[in-house]
């Protein structure tokens, strides 16, 4: 039972943020499934324990269900006529992936903080300019996902 | 991961934090790896990758040694 209630909060959780462009409440994820609060809690934090998303610490609000941001980020992402926010570059980059479509991202340079804007078109980086830089080594990156 | 206009922004930004530097990526294997990693997480079977599987994407797009070891 626990894991077809994962199942379902994890799919309500990417298809309503993939659709609406911000993560639900643990209430709204609870009335969408008809599932109790507790129950929902429960799924939430044995996603987070599996890694399929990210709780702010101490609470069941979501703060990343990756690559979309529950939070505002300096990775803004422009498509299917919305507005998303990825939690760093690979995962701004990563929501036109999941969404399987045209848009554009609007970050800053991490030194100086001039405007970088990127385009994919048609599954293709159509505009692309700047380098990447991953400051902790893949094997450290859950120590503190919120850093990394 | 943070976007930078060129490596000099990159030495500068290590610089200013007292940060070691890690490692570079173009934004092309970044966009790769973003769709790699991503593509097929709405999908009903989604499940996550094993670290076989995600060490053998790294690879798959160039990104090799310790640094990008997840053992």
């Amino acid at each position: 039972m626990t894991q077809n209630h994962d199942h379902l909060v994890r799919m309500f959780v990417f298809g309503e943020t993939a659709k609406k462009g911000r993560v639900p409440a643990a209430s709204e994820i609870a009335d969408g499934l008809h599932l109790s609060i507790d129950d929902t809690h429960a799924a939430l934090n044995r996603l987070a324990a599996g890694r399929v998303l990210v709780l702010a610490p101490g609470t069941t609000n979501i703060w990343m269900a990756n690559p979309f941001s529950g939070v505002p980020t300096p990775f803004r992402v422009l498509a299917k006529g919305g507005t998303y926010f990825g939690n760093c570059i690979w995962d701004a980059l990563g929501i036109l992936a999941i969404l399987d479509a045209d848009g554009t991202v609007e970050t800053t340079c991490g030194d100086c903080g001039d405007p970088i804007a990127l385009e994919v078109r048609s599954g293709t980086l159509a505009r692309s300019a700047g380098v990447v830089h991953f400051a902790v080594p893949a094997a450290r990156w859950w120590d503190n996902i919120g850093y990394t | 991961m943070l976007l930078f206009r060129s490596e000099e922004h990159i030495d500068r930004w290590c610089k200013h934090r007292v940060l070691p530097r890690g490692a570079t990526v173009t934004l092309e294997q970044c966009w790769q790896l973003a769709r790699e990693w991503y593509a097929d997480k709405l999908s009903p079977t989604w499940r996550r990758k094993t670290l076989d599987e995600a060490q053998a994407v790294f690879t798959q797009i160039g990104l090799n040694g310790p640094f990008w070891g997840f053992r």
